[in-house]
C-alpha cells in the first residue's frame, strides 16, 4: 500500500526543504541536520534488537519513505473526534501543513496559555522551544525512528501552560494523518505549579489516511505542576504508526498519562516517564482494544532518577480476532533514587484462541532502599461469567461487550479528569472493527 | 396429570442429564405451578445444582432425555438468555464476580432486555431504591462492581435484589442459604416471602431444613442419586432434619 513512491526517498536535502518551507531559524535547521546524521548512521532496527525482537518491521521500505504533502486542505477537526464532548479550552489541529488553533477559550487566553505551530514558535518564542525540542526528552540518539522524527517532523505543535496557571478544561491536540509519512511532533510544557489536561488524538484526515505515522511527544512537567495527558490512537484500519512519548517530571510534580489504542493495523509505542527530581509522582495508564489482525507493541519505561518518587503503571488490553500484542515494561531505579516506590502491571484478556499477548516485565534496580513490584496476567473469557450475565436475559453478544467494557474500568478509574475519562471510555466502547478488510497483511 | 396443572407451570418430565459423560439426573419428574413454593432437598452430589443449572441452560450440562416446559414453551430449545426473558430466574449458589460492571448498570440492562420499552433513569432509580430498602441494603451497593469483593452474605442478597428487580415468574434458589448467618438468612427469606405470590413459581434448593423455617414450602421433594425419592408436605423437611437422608436411602433400598 502506498507510501508515496513518486519521491526518491528521504535525503539530507529533504531536511533543507522542510526547513526552508517554514523559514526556520538556523539553530533549528542545524538541529534537524544533526538528527539526520544520527538517522543516517543508525542501522535499521530489526529482529536482532531486543526492542524489535517480537515486532516485525519487514513491511517498511526505508528507501521509499516520503514526507506527507503539506496540503492546505486540512481545515477542520475530523468528525470521528468527539471534540464537543471534551469541551476543550483549546483545540489545535495538526497536519503536515503545521498546527492551527481552531478554538481557544477566554479562560485559556487569560491564563496565558501558548498554543502555536512549532516552527512558528521556534521563530517567535525560541525560549520555549530551543532548550527542550529533541534534547533531553527524546534526543535523536534514542533510535532510528526518533532521529527520523527529529530530522523531519512536519506537523509540530507547541503547548505551554505558564507557571501557576490552572486550566479546568482539556487542551485538545488533533493530529490528522494524511497520505504518506506523517511525522507529528508535540512539545508541551507546564511551568511551575501549573495544572492542565492535554488530550492528543491521532485520527485520519477526512480526505485521506496515512500510510505511516511516526510521531513524537515530549512533555515537561515542572516543579509542583500537574499534567493529565491522554493519547488516543484511532487511525484508519490500514494505517501503521510509531509513537515515541516521554515525560520529564520535576520536583513534587504529578504526571498521569493514559494511552488508548484502538486503530490502525500496526502500532508501536514507547511510553516513558523520567522522574528527574525528588518527590515526582507518576501514573501511567494504557488501554488497547484490538481485533482483526491488529498488532500493538508497547514498551514502557518508568525511569526513577531522583529519590522519593512514585510511579504506578497499569496497561490493560483486550484482543479479539487474530490480534497480537507485545507489552514490555521496564522500571529503572538509578543509584540515587532511594525510597522509590514503583509498580507495574499488565493485564490482557484474550477473547479467542487466535489471539496472543506477550508480556515482558523488567526491573533494573540500582538503589537499595526501594519498593518495586510488577505483575502480569493474561486471561480468557470465563464461560461462567457469560452464563451468569446471560441468565439475567442479556444476549451473549451484549454480555461479552459488558465484560470487555468492564475490563477497562480499572484503567479508566485512574483517569483524574471525568470528562476525559468518559470520552476515553467511549473510544474503548465502540466495537473494534471486525471486517478483515483488504489490509493484505 | 398433576393437580392444579396450568399451562403456566414448570413441568419437568423424565429428565436425564449428564455431566462430562456421567449420568447425574436419571429421570426427574417435577411440576411446580405458579403460586407455589416447592423445596428440593437432598444430600451433596444428589444432583440438586445440576437440575437448577440444567433448567437455566448451563452449557456444561447435557440433556440426554426428557423434557422441560415452562409457560407451555419447550425450555430446552432456548438459550440461557431466552429462558431468562421467558421469566425464569436462578439465584446462583456461587455468583460470578464481574469487574468493572456496576450493579445498577447491569440490572438496568437486564431489565431492559426483557422489556419492550426502556425504563427511564428516574423510574429505574426508584425501583432499585425500593428493592434495596426491602433487602436492607446500603444504597452504595448499586454502584459497586458486580459481586467483586462482596461477602458471602452480600452476594446472596445481591441475587435476591436481582430477583426483586426482574420479577421473574419462575424463581430457582440454588442453595441461597449456604454461607449465610441467621440474620442474613432472615433478610433473604423475608425478601423471597415478599415476592412470592400468585404470579411466581418458586423452587427452593437446599441441603438443610433451616431455610424452610423461614420460607415455608407448599411441597417438599427429596432428590437422591438423580431421582426424586420422596415428595410430601412441609413436614417432610422436618422429618429429614430429624432422621437424615440415610433413612430415605435405606427405605428405598429395602
Amino acid at each position: 500500500m502506498a507510501i508515496d513512491a513518486r519521491a526518491p526517498g528521504l535525503t539530507r536535502r529533504t531536511v533543507d526543504e522542510v526547513a526552508d518551507s517554514r523559514q526556520e531559524p538556523d539553530w533549528l535547521r542545524a538541529r534537524r541536520q544533526a538528527a539526520w546524521d544520527v538517522y543516517d548512521a543508525t542501522p535499521n532496527p530489526g529482529r536482532t534488537d531486543e526492542e524489535w525482537r517480537r515486532t516485525n518491521l519487514r513491511w517498511l521500505q526505508w528507501e521509499s519513505l516520503a514526507p506527507a504533502p503539506a496540503r492546505d486542505g486540512v481545515g477542520r477537526v475530523p468528525s470521528t473526534v468527539p471534540a464537543a464532548a471534551l469541551s476543550p479550552s483549546v483545540t489545535l489541529l495538526v497536519s503536515a501543513a503545521g498546527a492551527r488553533v481552531i478554538d481557544i477559550s477566554p479562560e485559556a487566553r487569560d491564563a496565558g496559555v501558548v498554543t502555536l505551530d512549532l516552527a512558528e514558535a521556534a521563530r517567535t518564542q525560541p525560549e520555549l522551544v530551543r532548550e527542550r525540542l529533541s534534547t533531553t526528552a527524546i534526543p535523536p540518539e534514542q533510535g532510528k525512528f526518533q532521529a527520523l522524527n527529529a530530522a523531519l517532523w512536519q506537523g509540530g505543535a507547541l503547548v505551554h501552560v505558564p507557571r501557576g496557571a490552572a486550566l479546568a478544561q482539556p487542551i485538545l491536540v488533533v493530529v490528522c494523518g494524511d497520505a504518506g509519512l506523517e511525522q507529528p511532533h508535540l512539545l508541551a510544557s507546564l511551568g511551575e505549579g501549573a495544572q492542565a489536561s492535554i488530550v492528543e488524538w491521532w485520527a485520519d484526515a477526512e480526505h485521506d489516511s496515512p500510510a505511516l505515522v511516526n510521531g513524537a511527544t515530549e512533555l515537561f512537567v515542572d516543579s509542583g505542576a500537574q499534567l493529565t495527558y491522554s493519547h488516543v490512537q484511532a487511525l484508519a484500519t490500514d494505517a501503521r504508526s510509531i509513537l515515541s512519548q516521554r515525560a520529564i517530571v520535576g520536583r513534587d510534580a504529578t504526571f498521569t498519562s493514559t494511552n488508548v489504542t484502538v486503530g490502525g493495523r500496526f502500532h508501536k509505542a514507547r511510553v516513558e516517564a523520567g522522574l528527574i527530581e525528588p518527590g515526582a509522582s507518576v501514573v501511567m495508564n494504557g488501554a488497547f482494544r484490538l481485533g482483526r489482525r491488529q498488532f500493538v507493541d508497547h514498551h514502557t519505561t518508568q525511569g526513577h532518577l531522583a529519590p522519593d518518587g512514585t510511579s504506578d503503571l497499569l496497561f490493560a488490553g483486550v484482543l479479539d480476532g487474530r490480534a497480537r500484542s507485545v507489552y514490555a515494561g521496564t522500571i529503572i531505579v538509578e543509584p540515587k533514587a532511594q525510597r522509590t516506590n514503583a509498580y507495574q502491571n499488565n493485564r490482557n484478556l484474550l477473547l479467542n484462541s487466535g489471539t496472543r499477548a506477550d508480556s515482558i516485565p523488567r526491573l533494573e534496580i540500582m538503589a537499595d532502599d526501594v519498593r518495586c513490584t510488577h505483575g502480569a496476567t493474561t486471561s480468557t473469557l470465563e464461560p461462567s461469567h457469560l452464563y451468569y450475565l446471560c441468565s439475567r436475559g442479556l444476549p451473549e453478544s451484549q454480555a461479552r461487550e459488558l465484560i470487555v467494557e468492564g475490563y477497562f474500568e480499572a484503567v479508566l478509574d485512574r483517569v483524574p479528569h471525568e470528562g476525559v475519562r468518559d470520552v476515553l471510555r467511549g473510544v474503548l466502547t465502540a466495537p473494534a472493527p471486525t471486517s478483515d478488510g483488504a489490509t493484505g497483511i | 396429570m398433576h393437580n392444579g396443572s396450568g399451562a403456566d407451570a414448570l413441568l419437568i418430565q423424565d429428565l436425564h442429564v449428564r455431566v462430562e459423560g456421567m449420568p447425574i439426573l436419571k429421570g426427574i419428574d417435577l411440576h411446580v405451578p405458579k403460586g407455589e413454593v416447592h423445596a428440593l432437598m437432598g444430600p451433596n452430589g444428589s444432583g440438586k445444582s445440576t437440575l437448577a443449572n440444567t433448567l437455566m441452560g448451563h452449557p456444561a450440562f447435557e440433556v440426554t432425555g426428557g423434557s422441560v416446559t415452562f409457560k407451555g414453551q419447550d425450555v430446552l430449545e432456548l438459550a440461557t438468555d431466552e429462558r431468562a426473558r421467558l421469566g425464569m430466574f436462578m439465584a446462583f449458589q456461587y455468583p460470578s464476580e464481574i469487574t468493572g460492571v456496576r450493579v445498577s448498570n447491569f440490572l438496568r440492562m437486564a431489565l431492559n432486555a426483557q422489556r419492550e420499552d426502556e425504563i427511564s433513569a428516574m423510574e429505574f432509580r426508584r425501583l432499585m431504591m425500593e428493592k434495596m430498602r426491602l433487602l436492607r441494603m446500603d444504597l452504595k451497593f448499586a454502584s459497586r462492581y458486580l459481586n467483586e469483593g462482596f461477602s458471602g452474605g452480600e452476594k446472596k442478597r445481591n441475587e435476591i435484589l436481582q430477583m426483586a428487580v426482574l420479577q421473574p415468574e419462575l424463581a430457582i434458589l440454588d442453595e441461597t442459604d449456604s454461607g449465610l448467618d441467621i440474620d442474613a438468612l432472615r433478610i433473604v427469606a423475608d425478601g423471597v416471602n415478599t415476592l412470592r405470590g400468585a404470579e411466581m413459581a418458586t423452587l427452593v434448593i437446599t441441603h438443610y431444613q433451616r431455610l424452610l423455617n423461614y420460607i415455608v414450602p407448599d411441597v417438599v421433594h427429596v432428590l437422591i442419586d438423580g431421582r426424586i425419592a420422596r415428595t410430601g408436605g412441609k413436614q417432610l423437611a422436618l422429618e429429614l432434619d430429624e432422621m437424615g437422608y440415610e433413612a430415605i436411602t435405606a427405605a428405598q433400598e429395602a
